[in-house]
């Protein structure tokens, strides 16, 4: 059906091209990128390059970074290698940080097009339960979740999923109610398009630009509460985490400020370039703000 | 003691010395005239349900209750008892039958006099309703046969039992008060005692704190020197020291965080002590569950041992204040004995056990859990993460399981639900009350923490125990102990791997801060306040 609408738009650049254009002009969103950029090449790469064991006890513990040249940003408490730790933390950070964004894409897509689309009973009905979720303290439900079940990597990821899909889920739903009213769809309607082909391939398709942005920011705020579950103890001991590596040297922190500042400044980094790209990309996909 | 010289000269030299020596050494002297009156806050992160000792073990009753209830004994900075209540106790020969009498005058707090009859009513309660039930098993009945005269006879001779008969195990109660038909470990009294001690309880809300306050008709003659005793509860050590460097708090038994004691030992006009522990024995071992398929075999156990290198933790996870530990009791225990299969650091010995049972280079691969008691961070959660990298470096690979709180973790473990386990357990004193409970055959019992979970069984160690149980010479006793913990350390169910680094830190204000073998699980009547 839209075969051919695409086919005759003369114009050889495309809304992504568009996008990317106003994203590229803004300093700030860019900057973002380059920070992202730096740390998924910092925990791929890394351990190519830098092969210890973060779990390995090298050196003696407490050691300050530059103590031993092969031992660049020191010890933890044990005697590991803080280095090694932030590689292998940064992997499992990200991917923390991703799935828990999946996890909460997922449910609340669904929750919101549904509730949006079909409005009446089935939006009360989701709506409530959007709001019983809402209302719970987030970090402490995610504490619960996790002390329920074992806290692992899944597990907390899974956890920070519960907890953020409501907003998610309304914004679904606003942009659906808007869009279910549009004249494309009640075209699509009227020649015979099932509800969901319309949900899923004509209307959450244009839904898409502030879920992508709100998703973006969702993976900064699911590496901040990894954190802060790893800050009361909750992660998984058996994966290095940031979270982890702060969670377990919180203790020090008066006499070793580098076991905690360090992976704490990783996060800083990290949420901050999520958090200017997802920013960018509002801007990006705001079509009211594309005449500055 | 050092100071005796200055002493002898200040005779010599006359006035202007004494002027200086009064002037500097005055804290110094121990033998100084006590001064009476005076509150002494004493911090704790123990929070007791109630505070009857009779029918509850555990620190967090133990340390009001010694305050709250004399015992028939009491025991000094060694393990020779000495009178308390009792003014007086002998063995019948064959060391079936102990008689003690009772000092003349004692009375409860609600002044009524404390007679033989109390006496064997409570023995009876706890023997009755103790968690210790090997305290008192062995005696046959307790008699009263005149108001100042208590007769124990037992069914075999029982060394424990003048332990037993100490500090917080054995508090004696007012039958007229508690003997009231309801059911003594859920009487409402429990949280506000009649007591028998030199202080008596006037305010306890769980969970913030407890009053305690002189009792005048304490039966020795002019003590407790303090006023009163508030025992507050704070939520962690890192609150607790804090009071105690805000003066807000005076004295703070039980501190195990080796980086908080070394923060208080910079500290201006702080004392900090590590004695005061010898009674509790407390041990950070490593525990194996020997039923597990790999840890059945004693050459696997043997090559973890071999593997785990105890000074690092002493030296480096517990910054050199934490000892190493090498057997079932601790070396401040009378029946230490040097002669154990200690297992010292050698990774050559571990990796070559392991290749003997099948596993390390080339055979089959090992994988296996460990478990950690919660919220007890340097002794027990940082020992289990180092146990990890120690294993792996002979080819062990080690997850480490969090438990989300105790109750969790002491389901899994008494449910043997695990394949090794940090865990902390106290000697209390003799070898049967806190010993015993780890390693007999018959105390493999499903569903209760700190029996022999770890299901090890070896009828000659049965043997050695129960014998050394009933063994009335100390020699010989102590004999037969080393040559159980010999064989219980060559077939190592357990890894010791430290004591518990407990410190006291006490204001300098405070005098003759508890260091008895019970430490602050014993009497505090001579503590006292210097204005």
């Amino acid at each position: 059906m839209t075969a051919q609408a695409r086919t005759s738009v003369p114009a050889a650049r495309g809304p992504m091209a568009e996008a990317w254009d106003i994203f590229r002009r803004s300093p700030a969103a860019m900057l973002g990128l380059l920070l992202l950029t730096l740390v998924v090449l910092m925990t791929f790469a890394g351990p190519f390059l830098y092969h210890v064991d973060p779990f390995e006890i090298v050196w003696a513990p407490l050691s300050p970074p530059g103590d031993d040249p092969t031992i660049p940003l020191g010890t933890d408490n044990l005697g590991r290698d803080i280095l090694a730790g932030l590689i292998a933390g940064g992997r499992a950070t990200l991917a923390v940080g991703f799935a828990a964004a999946l996890i909460t894409m997922v449910i609340g897509v669904v929750i919101g097009a549904y509730a949006g689309f079909y409005g009446g009973w089935v939006d009360d009905l989701l709506m409530r339960v959007t709001e019983f979720f809402q209302v719970l303290p987030p970090l402490l439900f995610a504490m619960v979740v996790v002390t329920l079940f074992q806290p692992t990597l899944m597990n907390v990821a899974l956890a920070i999923g519960i907890v953020s899909w409501p907003q998610t889920a309304r914004l679904t739903r606003a942009e659906f109610r808007r869009i279910r009213t549009l004249e494309y769809v009640s075209a699509m309607r009227a020649i015979g398009a099932g509800d969901g082909n319309i949900i899923w391939r004509v209307i959450l398709p244009n839904a898409l630009p502030p879920l992508i942005v709100s998703a973006t920011l969702t993976i900064g705020m699911a590496i901040l509460f990894e954190a802060g579950l790893s800050f009361l103890g909750l992660s998984d001991p058996n994966v290095m985490s940031w979270g982890l590596m702060i969670g377990s040297g919180r203790e020090y922190l008066l006499d070793a400020w580098w076991v905690v500042t360090l992976p704490g400044v990783m996060i800083f980094l990290t949420v901050l370039g999520v958090s200017l790209v997802g920013d960018g990309l509002n801007d990006a996909f705001n079509p009211r703000l594309r005449e500055r | 003691m050092k100071l005796t010289p200055i002493f002898s000269r200040r005779t010599l030299l006359g006035g202007v010395a004494a002027l200086i020596v009064l002037a500097c050494s005055s804290p110094l002297f121990a033998q100084e005239e006590p001064q009476r009156g005076g509150t002494l806050v004493m911090a704790s992160t123990q929070k007791p349900r109630h505070l009857n000792a009779a029918v509850q073990s555990g620190i967090a009753t133990a340390v009001p209750a010694a305050q709250i209830f004399a015992t028939l004994l009491r025991y000094g900075e060694d393990f020779t008892p000495q009178p308390y209540l009792a003014e007086s106790w002998e063995f019948s020969p064959d060391n079936k039958v102990l008689t003690l009498k009772l000092r003349q005058g004692a009375t409860f707090h609600d002044g009524k006099p404390i007679t033989s009859e109390d006496v064997i009513w409570s023995l009876n309660v706890v023997k009755d309703n103790h968690p210790f039930s090997s305290m008192l098993e062995p005696v046959e009945a307790f008699e009263a046969p005149d108001p100042q005269t208590v007769v124990i006879r037992m069914k075999t001779p029982h060394p424990a039992i003048l332990l037993a008969l100490s500090s917080a195990l054995t508090p004696i109660l007012p039958k007229h008060v508690f003997d009231d038909g309801q059911d003594i470990k859920s009487n409402p009294k429990n949280n506000l005692p009649v007591g028998s001690g030199p202080f008596k309880v006037t305010k306890f809300e769980p969970g913030q704190y407890i009053v305690l306050e002189r009792y005048d008709g304490f039966f020795l003659e002019g003590k407790p020197y303090l006023d009163s005793i508030v025992i507050r509860q704070y939520q962690d050590a890192n609150s607790a020291v804090l009071a105690m460097e805000s003066g807000e708090a005076q004295l703070y038994p039980l501190l195990d965080s080796t980086r908080l004691i070394r923060r208080l030992e910079k500290a201006q006009g702080m004392g900090l002590t590590d004695k005061g522990y010898a009674g509790i024995g407390p041990i950070n071992w490593l525990a194996f569950n020997t039923k597990n398929p790999a840890l059945s075999d004693v050459r696997v156990r043997q090559a973890i041992g071999y593997a785990i290198d105890r000074n690092f933790v002493t030296k480096a996870l517990h910054a050199g204040l934490s000892k190493p530990a090498i057997e079932p009791v601790v070396e401040s225990s009378p029946f230490f004995t040097e002669d154990v299969a200690r297992y010292d650091f050698d990774l050559d010995k571990a990796k070559a056990l392991l290749t003997e049972a099948g596993y390390g280079d080339g055979g089959k691969k090992l994988e296996l859990q460990i478990d950690y008691i919660p919220d007890i961070e340097e002794q027990q959660r940082a020992v289990a993460e180092y146990v990890k990298a120690a294993l792996a470096k002979i080819g062990i690979t080690v997850s480490v399981r969090a438990s989300p709180d105790f109750p969790t973790w002491a389901q899994r473990i008494s449910n043997y639900d695990f394949d090794m386990t940090m865990d902390q357990v106290f000697n209390w004193g003799d070898p049967v009350i806190g010993v015993n409970r780890t390693y007999l055959c018959s105390n493999i019992r499903e569903g209760i923490i700190w029996s022999n979970t770890q299901q090890y069984c070896n009828e000659n160690v049965d043997k050695l125990l129960n014998e050394a149980g009933v063994e009335a010479d100390q020699a010989r006793r102590k004999d037969l102990y080393a040559q159980a913990f010999k064989q219980i350390t060559d077939d190592i169910p357990i890894h010791y791997i430290n004591e518990v680094p407990y410190h006291t830190v006490y204001n300098q204000a405070v005098q003759n801060p508890p260091i008895s073998i019970w430490g602050p699980m014993g009497p505090m009547d001579e503590v006292w306040l210097k204005q």
